[in-house]
């Protein structure tokens, strides 16, 4: 018998929960937690949430991002990731999260999904050390 | 070179080097155990890509999932850590390839590990390549001179073929692959032995015994001991092959050893249960036999049009109490151009190479052997096969009739005669020497105890005194009727000699 994956669970409760709301949406959870109890998925209960929310930001058409400095970044610049983003995944909506990480000696770094456009110092100085060693 | 020097050299380096921003793809490491690594994310990586971990480790990708992407991490797993960024290189493993990698060992990823220093060069080769393709290749026609006369009379091999070496533990399969190496010397072939899941004491041996022939000049070692994990002894046959292709594309001909597949059919068993594939006979994967064939399919032997070159193969197969039915052995007999079966019964009854001749075949046969060598073991075969059925009725001698004797008495002396010491293998001229003293029946009235100690003596005196004989073998692989009646009376003369 094949396994469910966290995927087809997530992707189940989204489905089952589409146009309901109130005492019906109450039930679908409530069964969709037995489902994940009896297949003794507990354990996997944050990765289920989590690929639930990207389905929902999928059908939504929403990107999260998570952008990382070294220094607390000012809105001139917030601004403009945000457009670039939208343009670059072609959504409307976009939900940021800024951090700020002194490790990373300078620059910024954007991840989004499993891509990340890498523009910090520190991965500039693991390149330059790279080029040289190959060079 | 100044200090000026090195600096302006550095300057100029970091001007040159050029950092675009882009979008990378990245995962994260959510497992990692027995050298396996469970990755999410790397949505559109491809199945065999390569992978690297922060540490500078590097792995494999074999098992694209739903969720997940299953990885075999070549190198030190103990350094990678949940969460760990993983990113995705674009490439499909490669190893690096050289002239330099001769008389060399290397790992299963093509890095030097005899601390003779690194090896510089630019040009790598994909460990997995699709098998040249029917209209490249040429009809297996040269010989490969092992220098072991069981096998060049009996089981001859040719380049490019696939001749699988098989017997129980300890019944001398790799001593046959080494005595094959010590007599390429000359041949003009390079050789490349691929040590998998053996000890290092004992690969240090047999590095030290090719060191000794002089085989190393042109041998390349490349070994996946029994400390490394699963991972680089599942690649390393393949960094074998690649290697052995580097030169075959240089339209050389290359002889690689892979010692052992058996070892290498368990460390993939290991690789594919810990990703969770599903098991199947032996607990094996359902793949194992593409495993070997595909490796496998990658020796041949290549037409001139498209760069000629060969690659010979001689696998090893270890049997469990010399059963050939199991699942492994019987796929890779299936895949191979016929096998030299080793028994243990005849290594301890002193038959050394204890090669059975009636259940080992080579399926190129003569194609692979020069016409001396075709004429004199012509019916060497039949007549062991013959012997071994009358060796039976031995016991009842008294009661045999004249023909079947001296047909027992032949069997015993072409046994004798067909084992040979370690580490000395046989020059071919000397081998139709031999042989044709046996099948001509000089050697019928000599003791059984002494054919060993009159064939060392036959082929002294017979290098010494019968230069047209074997200048004809050597130079036109045949012997003219001269030749014939020059060794003829040399061989009487010596039978005098050494009857006194």
């Amino acid at each position: 018998m094949a396994t469910i994956s966290v995927n087809n669970i997530a992707s189940a409760i989204y489905e089952s929960s589409q146009g309901k709301d109130g005492a019906e949406l109450d039930i679908v959870m409530k069964k969709a937690v037995n489902l994940i109890s009896k297949k003794h998925l507990m354990s996997k209960s944050k990765e289920i949430l989590n690929q639930l929310e990207r389905i929902i930001d999928k059908k939504d058409g929403v990107v999260r991002a998570k952008i990382s400095s070294r220094i607390k970044i000012d809105k001139k610049i917030t601004d403009e990731i945000e457009d670039f983003i939208k343009k670059r995944y072609q959504v409307k909506h976009t939900v940021l999260e800024f951090t700020v990480d002194e490790k990373l000696l300078g620059g910024m770094r954007i991840e989004i999904g499993d891509e990340i456009i890498d523009m910090t110092t520190r991965n500039k100085i693991k390149k330059l050390q790279n080029y040289l060693i190959t060079n | 070179m100044t200090k000026n020097y090195i600096v302006e050299n550095l300057k100029k380096q970091i001007t040159n080097f050029k950092d675009d921003a882009k979008a990378e793809k990245v995962g994260h490491v959510i497992e990692v155990f027995d050298g396996i690594a469970k990755i999410s994310g790397l949505s559109d990586i491809k199945a065999s890509e390569m992978v690297s971990f922060p540490n500078g480790e590097i792995g494999v990708t074999l098992n694209l999932e739903e969720d997940s992407i299953g990885v075999i991490i070549l190198g030190d797993f103990s350094k990678i850590h949940e969460g760990d960024e993983v990113h995705a290189t674009d490439q499909i493993l490669s190893v690096p390839v050289a002239d330099a990698q001769i008389g060399r060992v290397l790992n299963a990823l093509g890095a030097p590990i005899d601390g003779k220093g690194a090896i510089k060069t630019d040009k790598s080769n994909p460990i997995e390549k699709v098998a040249p393709g029917v209209i490249t290749r040429q009809s297996v026609s040269q010989a490969v001179q092992t220098g072991i006369k069981a096998i060049d009379a009996l089981i001859p091999i040719g380049r490019g073929q696939r001749e699988l070496i098989i017997g129980d533990r300890q019944t001398g399969k790799t001593a046959i692959a080494i005595d094959t190496i010590l007599n390429q010397k000359g041949q003009d072939m390079i050789c490349v032995y691929v040590s998998i899941g053996q000890k290092d004491s004992k690969l240090r041996k047999i590095q030290t015994r090719l060191e000794e022939g002089g085989a190393m000049d042109y041998t390349i070692i490349v070994s996946a001991g029994s400390s490394e994990s699963a991972a680089l002894a599942y690649i390393a046959p393949y960094t074998g092959v690649s290697i052995a292709e580097y030169f075959m594309d240089q339209g050389k001909d290359v002889l690689i050893i892979y010692d052992d597949l058996s070892k290498h059919a368990v460390a993939y068993r290991e690789i594919s249960l810990l990703l969770r594939r599903p098991p199947g006979r032996e607990a094996f994967p359902g793949d194992v036999f593409y495993l070997h064939s595909r490796l496998l399919e990658r020796a041949c032997r290549r037409n001139k049009e498209y760069g000629g070159g060969s690659i010979t193969a001689l696998p090893i197969i270890e049997t469990q109490s010399g059963d050939l039915s199991a699942y492994i052995p019987t796929n890779v007999i299936s895949i191979t151009d016929g096998q030299i079966f080793l028994e243990t019964d005849l290594f301890y009854k002193g038959i050394r190479p204890a090669v059975n001749v009636g259940f080992s075949v080579s399926r190129v046969g003569s194609s692979a052997q020069i016409k001396a060598m075709k004429k004199v073991s012509g019916t060497l075969k039949l007549d062991l096969a013959q012997f071994r059925e009358l060796e039976a009725f031995s016991q009842f001698g008294s009661d045999l009739d004249e023909s079947t004797k001296n047909q027992l008495e032949r069997g015993k002396r072409a046994v004798e005669m067909l084992k040979q010491p370690q580490y000395a293998p046989m020059a071919t001229e000397d081998q139709v020497v031999v042989l044709y003293a046996l099948t001509k029946g000089f050697m019928d009235d000599v003791a059984v105890d002494k054919i060993k100690l009159f064939e060392k003596g036959l082929i002294e005196y017979t290098q010494k005194n019968s230069k047209v004989f074997y200048r004809e073998v050597m130079e036109t692989k045949m012997w003219t009727d001269a030749g014939e009646q020059e060794l003829v009376k040399v061989i009487g003369e010596y039978k005098n000699s050494f009857a006194k």
